[in-house]
């Protein structure tokens, strides 16, 4: 157990996980030359193209180091992106160290400071590392004080490496190997295996990614899962090398993988303690603490023969996805689905796409939103995650708000642009102070802005400078109001949302402007009207087509006509019928379009 | 077992003069001598190979398309009827059209062409501006039109039609209108009235000029059809107007999904047999190729059952009268089953009709059949494995 350093790596997007993880199984000989392809722990091919890690990965690497010693290294992957920081402490509580890794030139970003801060509230024992240092316009010395000066660490000593062309790696694993404790833990104790992450394979069933904290787990032992109570047989344990090796036996301190025949995708929980039927310790590990959605939207199949396997794909996306919650939703417009709540537009994004590319459904998302509390006249107060489910405007006493704390570095030349857009987004500004090269704010948001668009604006207000996290502070009183979309005159309950009364005017008009531009023309005209209550606030029409005919047709070669005609199938299947209309999907994410001025 | 459809004979001759900017069908700008012989040779091999599948089978109409089929002489026109004759049972009151274009034929050729038993001319005048014939790249002038048609007449060849195009770049609506009148005093039998399209794959598709906008090019299809009614041209197909008992017996073929054997380079033929099958011939469509290869086995596919109700509305459809049921199941060998509730569904849509067993689109549906027939196409494969 000594010779074993569990430990993730902490970096921003693009500041080089990926690459210092692939230059370690390279220099650690887990995969031959031939079955390198670069960023290996990225392995879905959604986070491959976005160039986010979105599920934590996981490889143990053989390292011969200096001292004459074999280490094991276990590299448990961490997410990069706001919307998932919850998956860092989760990896985190698998590992008694981090690597902190900073880009030379771009410093330290919000994000790296809120996962390190993660790190060292868990009691890890975190190691900077500047990365990149190959690149002109490195500044290690700058970025060392901005280290010390944002995050409080000491980082004189801090490793320099560039992990693109492999200086100062061999180095850095010799500093991990000192500087990170080893795990701490009892091989002979009753076990206790801590669920980092599950998921479901079609062949083998739930395979679980566990930390070993005491005890032994030996291939062919039934297992107890605790929160289930149920045992079953660990017919395969393993490590990923990253490639899956089997081996007979993990033991206490050690991260590996378990199959233990569970073909229910609630069999194994991510946080949950897996113990020996034979022999179970007295109480579970303490989990992770349940992550509340901040962002909701109805989810629908485009064709509703699909509610079933969409609900099975979203059984399945749960199992490693403990943030996505959801619950059937029956709509006016778009029928049977799920209500579904995400941590942030990301998630949903990436869940969608997942949904769509992984299990091959046809969606349609509703407008999302946050979730509101209500006051009731009659002094009730009620958690509203879907406008179409606020109460009556006379049996509502208030509506409140959720606010975030925000937490944004930007370098001082962009801090004029940055300010106007908190402002601009009903922000109130908390504390403001100049950190060497960098400017440190904190603004009081209301989340429901945030949402929408403020990552993306954030980033082109300070041409990708500054940085950005937040957490949850409290509901908070405001005039909000729910703004309605008529589609010919019809209530359209997914398009719904709750706005800012000052707002309202200005989002109607703009969200009819776009959902005329989105919603293409067609037999009939397309009356689109924004109403509070109701009073009509805005109105735009989609004219329609006058004709759709092929000019010519004298028997010959009809394969061409033909997939003209598919083509328009193909077009009018990725939309959903409202009576007469059909409705692209895109139109009902308008909301996310509009608000650029 | 059903009768076998009625059949016709395609021939197709793919050169041109010069290829027009918006034209999609399959012809080539002549570059070189026109290999006339050489392709005539090619003709009747072609023919000798093919006659054998419809030993025995009449056919009731013969359309030399192209291209420009008037760039061939009269007599080798004649020498291939002759072969036609000889290799297939041609009904003596056949209909035998020969599309020409204005400004390829010469003085007193319409009159050799009727000698040798052409009995109907399908004239490509497309306008009657100048300035329009100009950007549609056709090398015509309007007076030659006017010329051509006075000659059809005097060579006994009343049976005419004139292509026209209407939606012209920059075109207004009056526009579009005088060339129907235009068109109307060469007192044609027929008038085939298309809306100028951008097809893929063209350079008008590449870079496409400015058009009328549907609003106007509804208005021009509208008022044009008023003054074709008022002249007595009916409107009985999508594109296509007649005086009575001058309708297109060859398209009229097509568009109700009967049989025909395709002769020449790229052309198409669609066969019954006798057991059911319907198959899809193809001739290499590169001139060069054909010609090399007149005599190798003609490459063919079958229609797939569930392809038939696709492939029998996209024709079937574009008729004003539409068609029997009987028709559908006769021409498909399906049960009217198969598209009855689609049609239903279509009716309580208002895009189609229906008289007893007769189905027609309606109105509203004749300007959105693209919408209609999207309806009866096959699901897509992906959708039958899930």
């Amino acid at each position: 157990m000594q010779r074993i350093r569990n430990f993730s790596i902490i970096a921003h997007v693009d500041h080089g996980k990926s690459t210092l993880a692939d230059r370690f199984i390279q220099i650690c000989g887990g995969l031959q030359a031939r079955e390198m392809q670069d960023q290996v722990l990225d392995s879905m091919a959604l986070e491959r193209e976005r160039g986010i890690t979105i599920k934590a990965q996981s490889a143990t690497l053989y390292y011969e180091a200096r001292d004459g010693q074999r280490y094991q290294l276990n590299l448990i992957d961490t997410p990069g992106h706001v919307d998932f920081s919850y998956e860092v402490s989760r990896s985190l509580a698998a590992c008694e160290g981090a690597l902190l890794v900073v880009d030379a030139s771009q410093g330290v970003e919000a994000q790296s400071v809120a996962n390190c801060y993660t790190a060292i509230t868990q009691g890890l024992e975190v190691v900077p590392v500047i990365n990149k240092i190959d690149l002109p316009s490195a500044d290690p010395a700058r970025v060392k004080k901005e280290i010390e000066e944002i995050i409080g660490i000491e980082a004189q000593d801090a490793a320099l490496v560039s992990a693109k062309t492999g200086e100062g790696v061999p180095e850095l694993l010799e500093i991990l190997v000192r500087r990170i404790p080893p795990p701490e833990g009892d091989p002979q104790a009753p076990l206790q295996a801590l669920i980092i992450d599950s998921w479901f394979d079609n062949y083998v069933g739930v395979v679980s990614l566990v930390r070993v904290v005491n005890g032994t787990l030996k291939a062919g032992e039934r297992i107890r899962v605790m929160s289930t109570g149920r045992s079953h047989l660990a017919d395969k344990l393993g490590r990923f090398t990253p490639k899956s090796v089997p081996a007979a036996a993990l033991s206490a301190g050690e991260v590996g993988f378990v199959v233990a025949g569970i073909k229910e995708i609630d069999g194994a929980p991510v946080g949950d303690t897996i113990t020996l039927d034979r022999r179970p310790t007295s109480a579970p590990l303490p989990g992770f603490e349940q992550i509340k959605p901040r962002v909701f939207a109805g989810l629908f199949p485009v064709d509703s023969d699909d509610y079933e396997a969409f609900r099975e794909a979203l059984a399945k996306l749960r199992l490693n996805d403990s943030a996505l919650h959801y619950e059937p939703e029956v709509s006016g417009a778009l029928g049977f689905g799920f209500r579904c709540g995400f941590l942030g537009l990301l998630h949903m994004d990436v869940v969608q796409e997942r949904l769509e590319r992984e299990y091959h459904l046809d969606l349609v998302t509703s407008a999302p939103t946050v979730v509101y509390e209500v006051l009731r006249t009659d002094g009730g107060v009620e958690l509203v995650d879907n406008p179409a489910k606020l109460p009556p405007v006379n049996d509502i006493a208030e509506i409140r708000e959720p606010i975030i704390l925000a937490s944004i570095l930007v370098p001082p030349e962009h801090v004029g642009a940055v300010l106007k857009l908190c402002t601009e987004k009903r922000g109130r500004q908390r504390k403001m102070q100049y950190l060497g090269t960098q400017v440190s704010l904190q603004y009081e948001l209301p989340l429901a802005e945030v949402v929408l668009d403020f990552f993306d604006r954030l980033k082109s207000a300070s041409r990708g400078y500054a940085s950005f996290d937040y957490e949850f502070e409290r509901f908070e009183a405001a005039p909000l109001v729910k703004l309605d979309i008529l589609i010919n005159a019809e209530r359209v309950d997914a398009l719904s949302i709750i706005v800012h009364r000052e707002n309202a005017y200005h989002r109607g008009r703009e969200l009819v402007d776009k959902m005329q531009e989105l919603i293409p023309r067609q037999m009939f005209e397309v009356a689109v009207q924004a109403a509070i209550g109701g009073q009509i606030v805005a109105r735009a029409t989609v004219k329609a087509l006058r004709k759709n005919v092929l000019a010519k047709c004298y028997g010959g070669d009809i394969s061409r006509k033909r997939k003209l005609l598919e083509k328009q199938k193909e077009g009018k299947k990725r939309m959903k019928q409202l009576g007469q209309v059909e409705i692209p999907q895109e139109a009902f994410l308008a909301v996310l379009k509009v608000g650029r001025r | 077992m059903n009768p076998l459809p009625p059949l016709s004979l395609y021939v197709h001759f793919p050169w041109c003069v010069r290829k027009c900017p918006y034209c999609d069908f399959s012809s080539y700008a002549l570059r070189e001598p026109l290999p006339e012989s050489r392709y005539l040779d090619a003709l009747e091999q072609d023919l000798a190979a093919q006659a054998p599948e419809v030993a025995g089978r009449q056919i009731g109409s013969i359309f030399f398309g192209g291209g420009t089929p008037s760039l061939f002489a009269p007599a080798t026109i004649g020498r291939l009827l002759e072969r036609a004759r000889a290799a297939l049972r041609i009904e003596p009151d056949a209909e035998i059209t020969l599309e020409a274009n204005p400004g390829t034929v010469e003085r007193g050729r319409f009159a050799e062409y009727a000698a040798v038993g052409v009995n109907r001319v399908s004239l490509g005048a497309q306008s009657f501006d100048a300035g329009q014939l100009a950007v549609l790249g056709r090398i015509h002038s309007p007076q030659e039109t006017r010329l051509a048609a006075e000659e059809l007449h005097a060579a006994g060849l009343g049976n005419f039609n004139l292509d026209l195009m209407y939606g012209l770049p920059g075109q207004a609506v009056s526009g579009a209108e005088r060339d129907v009148q235009e068109a109307l005093a060469l007192a044609p039998a027929h008038v085939s009235h298309y809306q100028l399209t951008m097809e893929p794959g063209t350079p008008f598709a590449a870079r496409p000029p400015a058009l009328p906008d549907d609003e106007q090019s509804l208005a021009m299809l509208e008022h044009c059809r008023e003054r074709l009614a008022t002249a007595g041209l009916a409107q009985y197909e999508v594109s296509a107007y007649a005086h009575p008992g001058r309708r297109c017996r060859h398209n009229l073929n097509y568009w109700t999904f009967g049989d025909y054997l395709g002769l020449g380079a790229g052309a198409h033929g669609k066969l019954t047999r006798a057991t059911g099958e319907i198959r899809r011939t193809t001739r290499p469509r590169e001139p060069r190729r054909y010609l090399a290869a007149a005599r190798a086995p003609v490459s063919c596919t079958l229609v797939a059952e569930r392809d038939r109700p696709f492939e029998f509305m996209l024709n079937a459809l574009r008729l004003l009268d539409g068609f029997e049921l009987s028709l559908y199941e006769a021409r498909t060998g399906l049960p009217a089953s198969t598209v009855v509730e689609r049609l239903q569904s279509l009716a309580a849509q208002g895009l189609a009709v229906v008289t007893d067993t007769r189905w027609r689109a309606s109105e509203r549906g004749l300007r959105f059949l693209n919408d209609l027939l999207v309806a009866f196409l096959p699901p897509s494969r992906a959708a039958v494995e899930r």
